[in-house]
């Protein structure tokens, strides 16, 4: 009983001051209003959650602070949105990425030949940075002039329209020239990439794992750009539900891509460097962002559509019969609440569960759990602790994007949704201690309901009991709320709630 | 009796820092060699640039008879050879279990092994679902030991096995180290003379990054000019 008690100390401390605090701000408040106040809080969290806790892991893992997990988010949600509305993105780009895979799969295996000629490790050095440069020069050179904004008008189609095909392409003649010069870039690229002392060279695929590799990444793209008029269609014909998962599929995969890019180019030679780890994200984000303006306009785009299970025009009596009427709103206690914002709560709670479970029953997730007190005793154990690194990052970043497509229909889609959700998970992760996965989810949950309760303290005020009159909170307030708790919360435990000491 | 390990003149860097500057062990198949040597003198880094975790600049190493110098640290583990790190670094989130489970490389080496283990360390049977962090320090060392002990290793590092024990417990840490010596060959950091002396057949002196002197335990014992050069007063 005493260990339990010194063990979860702090944490019974806070949930008992957070307990106490609620119960001062919901006093007198109608059951019925608090209960929706807390389900909106719960819906934050759930959001807060899906970019907290893939920062808490590779934090915990591999120290390096991701400050490009906001603009993941971002990237997640503008996937969703155009897999959503305007598949013609996707027929039009994709295409272009194979053929820079293409280029890195040939000069990944060929690379080793440069690099062995090149002895100090200072003109290594030079020579990656002389190939990154010189492979994203080629890229941007064979994207200029791309009409990625006309492809990409698809604002017209969400308010009923149609854009004619046309125009906004460009002929498949100039498509294919394009990715010959991207499948140049990428053999620029693939050589940054490939082994470069000897002893890391992998057991060598087999020459026609290679050739098959190569062929099927072309054949794809190809197919995917002669095909793209018929695959639009088809793709708009779907069912927008059937659509709206392929939505969350394309992001989630494409915010996978996205972390396994940013961990083998700029984080993996930087290990043991955090500062320049977390610079470059930083600085990553900022280019991430301006690329999403560039390719999807600064302006922004209303809520996607949820799927039709939450989009009936009535109000359920129950969860039961929502099943069957799939009505926009729920009756809790009396008051209507937003059925698609149960669904956020739903996905928040479902991907906490799977991620615990990986954590806690599987051998990779012994190992991540492992290596976030020491990696180097795992990798003296003979483990591949960077491949570990790399799964987790890439898994963090899924979340973050999964996290963005989801937010898409509550919260709109603009280069800016993922600013406050970034800096609310990150407080989240120092409160609930860097590198915890339950702390993660206890944090965000804080945080969550810290927001959802200011908001309401400063648009009914609190009536508290000494005071004659209610009193209201200025909007800052509610904003500052999280720093505050942060701050508590450091106070009674330096290390966050289920921090350990260093 | 051939060499499982030949270090030949390795020098090693951290950071700005030339800490091993030419060391050279020789450690012989199913033999107890013992790094000796004071406080700083480079030890733990010569067993953590073995194993590649502080990547040697210059020298050679060779396991076995291949060269594996500048290979990754997983690489070089997998290979065959175990590391007791200094302080343990038992994985305290982890259980017993889950913490000898973590160091199989293929599937079932812990079934297979686990007579052989517990064996050596019938307490560790018992403690089996504790977290590795409710353990006391006797207790972590001997999971430390057998967690080197589940893959089918070839050498063992062993780094200071003794440090922050209790007399009784260092005992049965030496009756344990003897134990599983009969199935495979060690190198171990001691600095407790008197432990070491007891344990090993063999011996390497570090002083200030290099080798100065080996040869074996039993002429070392008698050489008080040497120890008292070297080894401080003991």
């Amino acid at each position: 009983m005493t260990r339990m008690w010194r063990r979860y100390r702090a944490l019974i401390i806070i949930l008992a001051v957070a307990l106490l605090i609620i119960y001062v701000i919901t006093r007198g408040m109608e059951p019925k209003v608090w209960m929706s106040i807390l389900l909106s809080g719960v819906t934050l969290a759930a959001l807060y959650f899906l970019l907290a806790s893939g920062l808490s892991l590779v934090f915990g893992l591999m120290d390096v602070l991701n400050f490009a997990q906001g603009a993941i988010f971002v990237t997640g949600a503008y996937m969703g949105l155009s897999t959503f509305l305007n598949p013609r993105l996707l027929f039009n780009t994709l295409p272009f990425f194979l053929a820079i895979a293409a280029g890195a799969v040939v000069t990944e295996r060929l690379g080793i030949v440069l690099w062995r000629r090149v002895d100090t490790s200072q003109r290594r050095r030079i020579l990656w940075w002389a190939l990154l440069i010189v492979s994203g020069i080629i890229i941007v050179l064979a994207l200029r002039g791309f009409p990625i904004r006309a492809i990409n008008a698809f604002n017209v189609v969400a308010v009923g329209g149609t854009v004619s095909t046309a125009e906004a392409q460009e002929p498949l003649g100039i498509m294919f020239r394009r990715m010959a010069i991207l499948f140049a870039g990428g053999l620029v690229f693939g050589m940054m990439l490939s082994p470069k002392e000897r002893h890391e060279e992998r057991p060598r695929r087999p020459l026609w794992q290679t050739a098959a590799i190569l062929i099927a990444l072309l054949v794809l793209g190809c197919l995917l750009l002669v095909g793209r008029d018929v695959g639009e269609t088809f793709m708009l014909g779907m069912s927008s539900d059937l659509r709206f998962l392929l939505a969350i599929v394309v992001g989630a995969a494409a915010g996978a891509l996205v972390g396994v890019a940013i961990e083998t180019v700029l984080i993996r030679p930087f290990y043991g460097n955090p500062v320049t780890q977390l610079v470059l994200t930083l600085g990553l984000s900022i280019v991430m962002i301006d690329l999403v303006e560039l390719i999807w306009g600064e302006e922004g785009n209303p809520p996607m559509q949820p799927p039709s299970f939450f989009t009936e025009a009535c109000r359920s009596e129950s969860l039961f019969a929502w099943f069957s009427e799939n009505c926009r709103s729920l009756d809790v206690m009396g008051r209507a609440f937003p059925t698609y914002r149960l669904f956020i709560i739903a996905v928040g709670v479902v991907v906490f569960i799977a991620v615990g479970l990986l954590l806690q029953r599987s051998r990779i997730g012994m190992i991540i759990r492992a290596g976030v007190q020491d990696s180097e005793m795992v990798q003296a154990l003979g483990i591949n602790v960077r491949m570990v690194f790399t799964f987790v990052f890439a898994l963090g970043s899924a979340l973050a994007a999964l996290g963005g497509v989801i937010a898409a229909p509550f919260l709109g889609v603009y280069p800016a949704m993922g600013n406050i959700y970034q800096l609310q998970a990150f407080i989240a992760v120092v409160i609930g201690g860097m590198g915890s996965y339950a702390g993660a989810a206890v944090g965000t949950l804080l945080l969550g309901l810290a927001r959802a309760f200011g908001d309401h303290f400063v648009a009914a005020g609190i009536d508290l009991p000494f005071l004659d009159a209610v009193i209201k909170g200025s909007p800052a307030i509610a904003q500052a709320s999280s720093v505050l708790i942060m701050a508590i919360v450091l106070l009674v435990r330096p290390a966050g709630i289920f921090g350990k000491k260093e | 009796m051939t060499n499982v390990l030949e270090v030949n003149d390795i020098h090693t860097f951290i950071g700005q820092f030339h800490i091993l500057e030419g060391v050279s062990v020789e450690v012989p198949d199913g033999s107890i060699t013992a790094l000796l040597g004071r406080n700083g003198a480079g030890k733990t880094t010569s067993l953590k640039s073995i194993l590649g975790l502080t990547p040697p600049s210059r020298g050679t190493i060779s396991f076995k008879g291949a060269e594996i110098q500048g290979q990754p640290a997983h690489q070089i583990a997998s290979k065959g050879i175990g590391y007791v790190p200094e302080h343990r670094a038992i994985f305290r989130d982890l259980s017993v279990e889950e913490n000898l489970k973590i160091a199989e490389r293929k599937k079932g080496d812990l079934a297979q092994r686990a007579d052989f283990i517990f064996g050596i360390f019938p307490d560790l049977k018992r403690l089996i679902k504790l977290p590795g962090g409710n353990l006391s320090g006797g207790q972590q060392q001997m999971l430390a030991i057998a967690r080197a002990l589940v893959p089918e290793n070839r050498l063992l590092l062993i780094d200071e096995p003794s440090e922050g024990l209790a007399p009784v417990i260092i005992e049965q840490v030496m009756d344990a180290v003897r134990q599983l010596s009969a199935h495979t060959t060690v190198l171990l950091v001691e600095q407790n003379f008197v432990m070491a002396s007891q344990l090993a057949d063999r011996y390497t002196i570090i002083e200030a990054g290099s080798s100065v002197k080996s040869g074996l335990m039993a002429d070392l014992v008698d050489d008080e000019e040497t120890i008292r050069r070297y080894l401080g007063a003991a």
